[in-house]
């Protein structure tokens, strides 16, 4: 299905005539519009013959699928693929067709294919995005082109705020976030470290671009606010292989609780790097943002990753009948256990079945269809889902998750749930 | 800083030293020997982890990997030199353009074949641990890296000084056409080297697998660091590539935790420092004809 | 005389061809996105033009001329928006400056140095620059990228559709093709052929051959400065992907591809490596091997690149 879809884009004139005259050629196809592919033609036959035929429904999903990135795209992509595979390959009664595009974490390639999606492709609705600048960057574009984009993973705050010039983004009508905001994962987990857990001080070590700057501002702001003391920050520059040095500096340092801001390999080498300097037998304890150990990181790191205290929005073993669903569906179809990423994206489509159900499928009529995605609301695998009006940001339950080894398997147990968790729409201090 | 800092920093910068000493090597070789800028060097970089990647998943032993990925590789190599780079000689931007074609290919093929999950391979058993020195714990396995590189460098001089392949290096490095004039088979003088050259970035791949991780992208930031390193320390020679990384590996260590907002413009400064005070870098000798 | 003004013809018929692609494209079902690409291979054809001053003409291998690119779309930006002045010419006055400023002090350490050597320093200088572009949160909007740039105005007219902006980069495009033939042809244009071919003579002869390849560096970095600035317009977004490695290889192997020394070479190099990279993933998803088998087999088949067997081609076919 995947290859199929991702070759099904409009045809340009010579694409046309070429494909025209081998249809002529072979002296079968009727003089009609061309079909994009064989698929969305198949779809289109059977559509028909209901009672109600459903118009083709173009979704353009803008994921990475080669360099660093590439696996958070790959599973946002089986994610989506699962949905409507669940779902007949039909949104509202109309046969879906996605089309996939690789941005290569670069925002000028995001910058292009969301041109390509809007003048080319001219899908009904954009989904995806794993990095904030390509967010950023095709912000004006999607507002402009009135496309509404459902983003399922670039958590950079300013996408779903009120922030002063718009710089580096702010807000759109158009643009609905599945996934969350640095905020979400950052804030709420400082005000719980000083108030439940009674952490008095704390040191941060983050990554030092956009995303980790704003999660060490956010922890500090809320941690501070409650009480609690930020001693002292370190950041590791972008592409900083080597951890050792900086684990070496948080050592010798007194702040037992770190709070950190990893992902991907960044976070394997950090946690191996501090399970070598022994920093757990000197009572230093892991604490972070939820991609530190998510499924990703934890898969490789296992145990080392022990007693790491993080916030995030899902965890595999959150006990409810949604996520047990999702996660026996998407191990039964991939063999394989999904992630965070699967989970946003899955979300997304949840979320856009939802409001196409609301619209019968209608989404020319764009008021009427982010009326219905701001009236969405649903138990997803990661607990209640709606977005925000205001924002068109997802408000949803944090989990306070702690790496526990149950049965010989390092998993993120739910210690802790802080309910509603709001952005606050603004720029904070 | 206090002095117990400094010295457990220190090290980290030596044992970083001696990781990007074994990654720069092979590329010195070939630079030196053959006179290629071969920029596939990440791609067998890149490689040799993921071949070994393969290994320690299905047995476990990160020690076979150790052996099976330089062999896997350096058979590239050897193929890949008489194949596509013989006829390039001289041709320093078709021999560029060449082997980022070929890195390309090795990266994006990786993708395709491997998945493009983001891995690690476990310390090895017994190297895992750490041990007290000079009031610190300090990780086994970097101390196996820091004796690895040593133990490479020493082999690297004994072949160097001692071995008639030694005097055919020497004799490569500094006159390759002479060479060839007095009889000896270039041909295959070349293949082999760029096959060891190939070997020894596949051995990096292995060492830095567990320290670096393994992962899509992996390849351009060693050849970074690698081409560094080397023009650093002076392109095409042993002790270039060894001065190279021990002060690549100490000063990005210093700065990442004294400067660390300038840290990643830090190293790149040292190298245009370096080449302006010496111009073929710390321990290069010039080369005259380009 | 009759073969010259037939060239000059055509070519001022495709000049006007490319410049005027919108309008009678119009009719196509692609024709908004076929005019994105192609603006963008454009763009990344004045990057690749002024790359081969250096590498084709002066024989200097720079891996850092996205340095300049992204210096001139920075500064195009930043100058319009902390002066609040969408005109056109200050957008082009700030990023000529700026990159031009930026390729005189890089250049004066770098074309003391050459082969690997300059290739590694403008390497090394581009990614200062980078990290400069990173951590200059305040300027440059950092690793989040600086959003909201605006398109320009020229005495009224708006460059804002996307028409007309594709009109902008092409007449650009063109002027850039245009001085770079006058150049070229240019007793400072043989100067600097005579860099390449030897340095040493070229120094007998009484040149100042360090001043020599720095007033190419200057130029070269300009040009590339006016490109940056384009596309920062055409995006409306600058990101520090567009001062890094890979926009610096993108450059360096459209001229390899397209061919050194050839004035239309590296902007041919250009259009097919964009294609590969950009166009290419939407049916396959192995286009990086097939970037990579391209590299391999114009090395091995067309030494002169795109354009060299192109005209070779063309030698045969007029041979008999």
């Amino acid at each position: 299905m995947s290859s199929q879809e991702r070759k099904s884009y409009r045809l340009s004139r010579r694409q046309f005539l070429v494909a025209s005259s081998a249809a002529a050629l072979a002296a079968c196809a009727p003089a009609a519009a061309p079909s994009p592919s064989p698929t969305a033609a198949a779809a289109t036959a059977t559509a028909a013959a209901t009672a109600t035929p459903g118009k083709a429904l173009k979704i353009g999903q803008l994921l990475p699928f080669t360099k660093v990135y590439a696996e958070l795209g790959n599973s946002m992509k089986r994610a989506t693929d699962l949905y409507l595979k669940q779902k007949g390959g039909k949104l509202a009664n109309r046969p879906v067709t996605v089309v996939y595009e690789d941005e290569a974490n670069d925002p000028a390639v995001g910058a292009q294919k969301t041109q390509k999606f809007i003048e080319q492709d001219q899908v009904d609705f954009m989904m995806g995005i794993v990095a904030t600048p390509i967010a950023y960057a095709i912000r004006n574009a999607v507002d402009t082109a009135k496309m509404v984009f459902i983003e399922t993973n670039a958590g950079g705050n300013s996408l779903t705020r009120d922030v002063p010039n718009c710089t580096p983004a702010c807000k759109s009508k158009y643009i609905f976030r599945s996934s969350f905001s640095s905020w979400q994962i950052s804030n709420p987990i400082g005000t719980y470290f000083a108030t439940k857990k009674g952490v008095k001080e704390a040191f941060t070590f983050v990554a030092d671009y956009g995303f980790g700057t704003e999660s060490a501002a956010d922890f500090t702001n809320a941690f501070t606010a409650a009480g609690g003391k930020v001693t002292g920050t370190l950041k590791a520059p972008l592409g900083s292989a080597d951890f050792l040095p900086f684990v070496t500096q948080l050592k010798n340092q007194p702040t037992k609780d770190i709070y950190s801001f990893f992902s991907g390999t960044d976070a394997i080498n950090y946690i191996k790097a501090w399970n070598q300097l022994g920093m757990p037998a000197a009572g230093y304890k892991m604490n972070g943002a939820g991609f530190l150990t998510e499924q990703d990181v934890l898969k490789e790191v296992k145990e080392l990753a022990n007693g790491a205290v993080t916030s995030l929005f899902w965890a595999v073993t959150l006990d409810n009948a949604e996520n047990k669903a999702f996660t026996d569906a998407y191990q039964k179809e991939y063999n394989l256990l999904p992630d965070v990423f699967a989970v946003q994206a899955w979300d997304g489509m949840q979320a856009v079945d939802l409001a196409l159900q609301a619209t019968k499928g209608d989404t020319a009529n764009k008021d009427a269809f982010i009326a219905a995605l701001e009236g969405v609301k649903f138990k997803s695998p990661r607990g209640d889902f709606e977005f925000d009006k205001v924002t068109h940001n997802v408000i949803q339950d944090m989990y306070i998750r702690e790496v526990k080894v149950q049965g010989g398997a390092a998993v993120n147990t739910i210690v802790d749930k802080i309910a509603r968790v709001t952005d606050p729409g603004k720029p904070t201090t | 800083m206090s002095p117990e800092v400094v010295v457990q920093q220190a090290l980290n910068g030596i044992s970083f030293g001696a990781l990007l000493f074994i990654l720069a090597a092979g590329l010195s070789l070939i630079f030196g020997m053959m006179d290629v800028v071969n920029l596939a060097h990440g791609g067998f970089y890149m490689l040799g982890a993921y071949v070994a990647l393969t290994v320690v998943q299905r047995t476990g032993q990160f020690w076979l990997a150790l052996v099976i990925a330089p062999l896997v590789v350096g058979a590239l190599g050897l193929l890949i030199e008489p194949l596509l780079l013989r006829r390039l000689r001289g041709r320093h931007l078709d021999q560029v353009l060449l082997t980022i074609g070929v890195s390309l290919v090795i990266g994006d093929l990786i993708g395709l074949v491997a998945g493009r999950e983001i891995h690690s391979i476990p310390f090895p058993a017994g190297l895992d641990r750490s041990i007290a020195i000079m009031g610190g714990d300090y990780p086994l396995y970097r101390i196996f890296v820091i004796g690895f590189g040593v133990l490479l460098a020493a082999v690297f001089a004994l072949v160097h000084r001692r071995s008639q392949a030694g005097a055919l290096i020497r004799a490569g490095v500094d006159d390759a056409a002479m060479l060839s004039a007095l009889g000896v088979d270039i041909d295959r003088l070349f293949a082999i080297t760029f096959g060891v050259g190939a070997a020894l970035a596949a051995i990096a791949g292995v060492i830095a697998a567990p320290v670096f991780g393994v992962f899509p992208g992996m390849d351009v930031d060693a050849l970074i660091y690698s081409l560094i390193v080397v023009v650093v320390g002076g392109l095409g020679t042993l002790s270039g590539a060894i001065a190279g990384g021990a002060l690549v590996g100490t000063a990005d260590t210093f700065g990442k935790v004294l400067f660390p907002q300038f840290a990643l413009a830090l190293i790149f400064a040292i190298v245009a420092f370096v080449l302006l005070l010496r111009p073929t870098g710390l321990l290069g000798r010039v080369r005259i004809a380009r | 005389m009759k073969r010259p003004a037939a060239i000059a013809a055509l070519s001022i018929l495709g000049a006007a061809a490319l410049v005027t692609f919108p309008l009678w494209s119009s009719g196509w079902e692609s024709s908004r996105y076929a005019t994105t690409i192609l603006r963008d291979m454009l763009v990344l054809a004045i990057l690749a033009l002024s790359l081969d001053l250096l590498v084709g003409s002066a024989g200097l291998p720079s891996l850092g001329h996205a340095a300049f690119f992204g210096a001139g779309a920075y500064a195009a930006a930043i100058a319009a928006q902390r002066l609040g002045s969408d005109d056109l010419l200050l957008g082009f006055a700030a990023a000529i400056v700026v990159s031009a400023l930026l390729a005189l002090v890089i250049g004066l350490f770098a074309v003391r140095a050459a082969g690997i050597f300059f290739l590694m320093l403008t390497l090394a200088f581009a990614q200062m620059v980078f990290a400069l572009a990173f951590q200059a949160v305040d300027l440059t909007g950092g690793s989040n990228g600086l959003a909201n740039v605006h398109r320009p105005m020229l005495f009224g007219l708006d460059f804002n559709g996307p028409e007309a902006l594709f009109e902008l980069v092409a007449s650009v495009f063109v002027l850039v093709l245009l001085l770079l033939w006058r150049v070229r042809a240019s007793t400072y244009g043989r100067a600097l052929v005579g860099l390449r071919e030897n340095e040493r003579r070229m120094r007998a002869l009484g040149y100042d051959t360090t001043r020599l390849k720095l007033s190419a560096f200057v130029l070269a970095g300009a040009l590339a400065g006016v490109g940056g600035a384009l596309s920062g317009w055409s995006l409306r977004f600058v990101s520090t992907n567009d001062v890094g490695i890979g926009r610096s290889i993108e450059a360096f192997v459209s001229v390899l591809i397209g061919g050194t020394g050839s004035l239309v070479g590296p902007a041919v190099g250009a259009v097919v490596v964009l294609f590969v990279e950009r166009v290419l993933p939407s049916s396959i998803p192995f286009a990086e091997t097939v970037l990579g088998v391209l590299f391999i087999v114009f090395v091995a088949a067309a030494r002169q690149g795109i354009v060299g067997l192109a005209r070779a081609a063309y030698a045969r076919v007029r041979a008999p």
